[in-house]
């Protein structure tokens, strides 16, 4: 399964450089995308602002196929405060960016499923696949927005795996 | 250890795409999906004369051709098969509202309704049209050069129809697409413009002429063609005329196999019909989306190959490394 989630996360990241190469974050004196996996960070006593931070949740599998199918559930969390200049009064807009981004992100809902262990990554033979995001509502803490979108990402578990 | 080749589930797709082509109601020709040459194709740019018609839902196929057996002996016990009726059915939701959906979902001749002229009477297909102009040379599939004048009578945004003037012709009419049959002479001048599906979205006009916002089915304008302003689209429940397209409809499947289910005759079975969606399950009486029902029954078809009669032809394309 990691090496589906691996994919995941590096289909999404390098859709970002594309859809909007300004999302960024410094993190471990690194300047990086902005997006981020929960699981492969130092933990946060709060997330940052601007950012997708990916946190993997619910896992089932199909033992019954030809493949074994893994389905993980993904949650996209991400928050804005909006911008100093505007005073934190675009923070809505700010946020309706990064919906709409997601979306974009998502699309197309697949990727080839590589092995992000070996250098250069390794090509596997399947796809990773995943449906739609559900969206939660927008929470709101002071000055901050905030959304959790889900994701269930299918992958199938390949011999060797 | 890596492996090279993968036993492959059954197929995971999210929606199906149709496709559709005219079929030559004169020469009864169908137009033909080659897998072995065309399986690959850009599902957002298909081949021509294939039109995109995107996402369809509720895509129901009714194989509804009977075999009955040949029974033999004391008791009878069944020696052979032999198929007694061929045909099959076809049942989906388009997902938006055009020219073409309507004309599939619609049981007969799909009008446009072109823009009437002063002082015309009332005519539930709309009353007697505006004077047509005629397109100039040099025109093309998306640019069309009128008189000055000529383009005064459109503006943007609105929709265009080309085609040439009916003349007394008896038989299928209307070009790409046979858009009618007519079975005696007509007295409309525009009755051909009027069904045809040589239509497009006029995007800018100048003092030369239109600039379309898509191009014309049929390409550029013929020898002969003239063009209208439409106002709108009409169906009518009844008629004898039934529309017959070639269709393709087309399931991606998650590890980029592909199914297509081709049909190379569809005739609509039904008069026009919608399915009403709430947008908001828990809203009954909310916001509905309005969906056009297609209902279609397979014609048969003669395969050249060895002489057989089909009325279907489902292909499939393993993903890549799959164990056949």
């Amino acid at each position: 399964m990691q090496n589906a989630k691996d994919s995941f996360y590096m289909a999404l990241r390098t859709r970002l450089t594309t859809i909007n190469p300004e999302r960024t974050i410094l993190l471990r004196g690194a300047v990086r995308p902005g997006i981020l996996v929960e699981e492969a960070e130092a933990p946060f006593s709060q997330f940052p602002s601007d950012v997708f931070v990916l946190r993997w949740l619910a896992l089932g599998v199909d033992m019954d196929l030809p493949l074994t199918m893994a389905a993980a559930q993904c949650e996209v969390i991400y928050q804005s405060c909006g911008t100093q200049s505007f005073g934190g009064l675009d923070r809505g807009r700010a946020l309706s960016e990064m919906d709409e981004e997601l979306m974009a992100l998502l699309q197309p809902f697949f990727t080839p499923k590589l092995n992000y262990t070996a250098t250069p990554p390794a090509a596997l033979l399947t796809n990773v696949f995943w449906d739609e995001p559900s969206f939660a509502p927008i929470a709101v803490q002071r000055d901050q927005l905030s959304r959790t979108a889900s994701v269930v990402v299918y992958s199938y578990q390949e011999q060797g795996e | 250890m890596t492996s090279t080749w993968f036993s492959a589930p059954a197929p995971v797709a999210r929606r199906v795409r149709a496709y559709f082509a005219p079929v030559n109601r004169a020469a009864q020709s169908p137009v033909l999906f080659d897998p072995s040459q065309q399986a690959g194709f850009n599902l957002g740019a298909p081949p021509a004369p294939w039109i995109s018609l995107g996402w369809i839902q509720d895509f129901v196929r009714n194989p509804a051709s009977k075999s009955a057996p040949l029974m033999t002996g004391i008791p009878a016990a069944p020696l052979e098969q032999v198929r007694e009726t061929l045909a099959a059915q076809v049942k989906l939701q388009f997902l938006s509202w055009t020219k073409l959906t309507m004309a599939l979902a619609a049981g007969s001749q799909h009008m446009n309704v072109l823009s009437p002229a002063s002082g015309a009477s009332a005519a539930a297909d709309g009353a007697q049209a505006a004077p047509a102009v005629t397109p100039q040379s040099g025109s093309t599939s998306t640019t069309i050069l009128l008189a000055a004048a000529d383009a005064a009578k459109f503006s943007p945004g609105s929709m265009v129809a080309v085609d040439v003037d009916y003349t007394g012709q008896i038989g299928y009419v209307g070009s790409p697409v046979s858009g009618a049959y007519v079975r005696q002479a007509l007295s409309d001048i525009d009755y051909v413009r009027r069904v045809t599906f040589n239509v497009a979205l006029v995007l800018q006009v100048n003092s030369t002429g239109l600039t379309l916002a898509e191009p014309l089915p049929g390409g550029v304008p013929a020898t002969g063609a003239k063009a209208q302003v439409v106002t709108a689209f009409v169906d009518r429940e009844g008629g004898s005329f039934y529309q017959e397209w070639s269709a393709l409809f087309v399931m991606e499947g998650s590890q980029g196999e592909r199914i297509f289910f081709h049909y190379p005759r569809l005739q609509t079975t039904s008069g026009a019909e919608e399915a009403v969606i709430p947008l908001n399950a828990k809203n009954q009486n909310g916001q509905s989306r309005v969906l056009l029902k297609g209902q279609f029954l397979a014609l048969p078809v003669t395969d050249p190959l060895d002489g057989e009669r089909i009325v279907c032809y489902r292909s499939f394309l393993p993903a890549a490394n799959a164990l056949v």
